[in-house]
């Protein structure tokens, strides 16, 4: 399996071309096209742990709210886009905006305090839709593509826990 | 000794009161509000009972709730924690009234030692030293001045209806007297009416230096020397140490013997702490009186090897402390760093949410105060302190070693915390010289961020390996049977969506 990881960190941008291909319980790892010695494992609950050429690393993980993912290992954090040049779900969920429905989904427990959006409007990707209060910050939920809004499940004044739907866009 | 304690707190400090009651072999009873049913305190007590909704003035802070539950529960005692309603002295009343002991001092100690203007005047009857100025409004400005030349600069105007900083002026040296007054009074006059002004001396650099002391209610009051705490963030300390790196044996013994006389004048009982300012040529003044256990308390438990909770237990109690305390001096040198859950990226907003992932920090020197745990959704509604790590060690270059060593096991993934921050300021130069004062952090904060050091070499391509690992487990197509089993096919949800789209 190949996949595109963009890692963005205070370092600097970098890109690379990771594929895995599994051999017998491992995987054989290359690296921009050179196969590299490494073991990867889950090493526990969001926790990956990278033997390469010896070097030891443990990068924990953890799912953005844009698709992407944040990755902190020692001191160092990342943040990686992985696009997977085969297939529809790649993240960002760039794959899923024109290919149906979408859950609008509060990705942190808070209070809805304004909807920015009503029923049967017209969206373009990346639109606010709901503002959410968590503990007296405002963050503003974007529509993952370009559609209308199906439903609004959210209601202003209304605490929601992380992962509870607030709206469809279609 | 008591039958059962009601612990009227959440949090890590209710999980710490539920520890040293059960070393005690003493039942427990927690209380929770709705959002705290899987808080840690509520998964490890013995007894726990609902008390009302989220909202602190619905839950925690319901006198009536907590006394009804130590009644049913039967409960002979109320451990009151800190923050909350540790400092009100309605709880105590109303615990005495119900028959119940209040694990702290009496409510009137707490009206007369608690508030800082009553604090003040009790210091001042019991010859401890505070910041010298004058108590009430001078209108003269002439009169003013000679008490500012006999106090010596600098010295500080502050208007008697101030606030937020607004009629507040530090005047360096007399000839800034004049400009500085008229400043100072008109600045007051527009901001709130009313120009007259406070004269006090101006602590440059102070360092926040407080004493812990007990208090048996037989009339033996012990100091169990002091904590540093002058690191601190808008007036919030972040880390707190002991021994003082300017601690001489002299000034421990005065600030101690202050502290105790002051303890001794409010007729004090139980754990209390007396905090202090203290100036560049050591000299100490009088700040305020914390009537309960302060969060920074596992640092003097530290270096003195005593559990300040199972005292203050056995105090209310009746029990006796020992004579040979009052010549107690610590040993070794301890340190705690509060982590929280906020950005420090992001001015330090706070960051709730669920803990995906976490390791801790063990080993040698490390203590974990927390009441956290994997999986866990840290809930918006209260103060967002995570854990408080302390280390410990024989020397203060040791225990800093192994509070970085520790910060760097502690990960916890799914919010962010403040740890970067602790791993700057543990680096800092004037932190490791010690050369630190209130206003240091604040300081800190605003200067240019030291240059990242990059990470070890393969970092960023491990990192990439992981990323791409997870992200074929995620979407369940390797050949990692146990992923693949449990995920269902993407190709199937959307058929199931579209056949449900279907139905009228």
């Amino acid at each position: 399996m190949k996949f595109e990881v963009h890692l963005d960190s205070v370092t600097g941008k970098t890109k690379h071309v990771v594929e895995l291909e599994k051999d017998g319980s491992s995987y054989k790892v290359s690296l921009d096209g050179q196969p590299v010695d490494a073991d990867v494992i889950l090493a526990a609950p969001n926790a990956v742990s990278v033997i390469l050429n010896g070097a030891a690393f443990e990068i924990y993980i953890a799912p953005s709210p844009d698709g992407t993912y944040k990755l902190q290992t020692g001191t160092h954090e990342f943040q990686a886009d992985v696009r997977d040049p085969r297939s529809w779900r790649g993240a960002n969920q760039g794959g899923l905006e024109a290919e149906g429905r979408q859950q609008i989904i509060a990705p942190m427990p808070g209070k809805v305090i304004r909807l920015l959006v009503n029923v049967g409007d017209a969206v373009e990707a990346g639109q606010g839709l709901v503002v959410i209060e968590a503990m007296k910050m405002q963050n503003e939920i974007r529509s993952p593509k370009r559609g209308k809004v199906e439903r609004l499940q959210a209601k202003e004044g209304q605490p929601v826990n992380a992962g509870d739907i607030l709206a469809w866009v279609d | 000794m008591f039958r059962k304690i009601l612990i009227a707190n959440r949090g890590e400090i209710a999980v710490r009161i539920l520890r040293a009651c059960r070393e005690m072999g003493i039942p427990s009873v927690c209380v929770f509000s709705e959002v705290d049913r899987t808080s840690l305190h509520v998964r490890l007590a013995d007894e726990a009972y609902l008390i009302g909704p989220a909202a602190s003035r619905e839950s925690y802070l319901r006198i009536d709730k907590l006394i009804d539950v130590a009644r049913r529960s039967g409960c002979d005692a109320i451990h009151p924690g800190y923050g909350f309603l540790a400092e009100n002295p309605a709880l105590p009343r109303a615990s005495t009234d119900a028959g119940i002991t209040f694990i702290g001092p009496s409510a009137e100690t707490m009206e007369s030692m608690g508030s800082k203007t009553a604090g003040k005047q009790l210091a001042r009857r019991s010859e401890v030293p505070t910041v010298p100025g004058t108590d009430d409004p001078i209108e003269n400005a002439d009169e003013v001045q000679s008490l500012a030349r006999a106090m010596g600069y600098p010295v500080v105007l502050k208007a008697v209806a101030g606030g937020g900083g607004k009629g507040m002026r530090v005047v360096p040296r007399d000839e800034a007297f004049a400009s500085s007054w008229r400043d100072a009074s008109s600045e007051a006059l527009n901001a709130f009416g009313d120009p007259r002004v406070f004269l006090e001396k101006y602590l440059e650099s102070p360092r926040h230096i407080e004493i812990q002391i007990l208090a048996d209610s037989h009339g033996r009051v012990v100091s169990l020397g002091e904590r540093e705490c002058s690191v601190q963030r808008r007036h919030q300390k972040v880390i707190e140490e002991a021994p003082s790196t300017i601690m001489t044996p002299d000034l421990r013994r005065k600030m101690g013997e202050a502290a105790v006389r002051l303890a001794r004048a409010g007729g004090y009982v139980n754990a209390g702490t007396v905090e202090f300012l203290v100036d560049a040529s050591l000299n100490f003044y009088f700040l305020e009186v914390n009537t309960r256990l302060q969060v920074e308390h596992p640092v003097t438990e530290q270096v003195t090897g005593l559990d300040l909770v199972k005292l203050q237990i056995a105090i209310a109690a009746g029990h006796r402390l020992p004579f040979a305390w009052e010549t107690i001096t610590p040993r070794g040198h301890a340190m705690e760093v509060r982590l929280y859950a906020e950005d420090p990226d992001n001015n330090f907003f706070p960051c709730p949410g669920k803990i995906l992932a976490r390791r801790m920090a063990t080993g040698p020197g490390i203590r974990l105060d927390e009441g956290v745990y994997r999986g866990w959704t840290v809930p918006i509604e209260y103060d967002p302190l995570l854990s408080k790590l302390i280390a410990w060690g024989n020397s203060r270059e040791e225990t800093i070693s192994r509070l970085r060593r520790a910060l760097d096991e502690y990960t916890i993934t799914g919010i962010r915390t403040n740890v970067g921050l602790f791993r700057r300021i543990l680096t800092e130069p004037e932190f490791l010289a010690g050369e630190i004062h209130t206003k240091w952090l604040d300081q800190l904060l605003v200067r240019p961020r030291p240059p990242v050091i990059p990470p070890p070499t393969g970092t960023a391509a491990a990192a990439a390996i992981a990323a791409a690992y997870w992200e074929s487990i995620q979407a369940g197509r390797s050949a990692d049977g146990q992923a693949s089993a449990t995920r269902p096919s993407r190709w199937k949800e959307e058929g199931r969506r579209f056949q449900l789209d279907r139905q009228p």
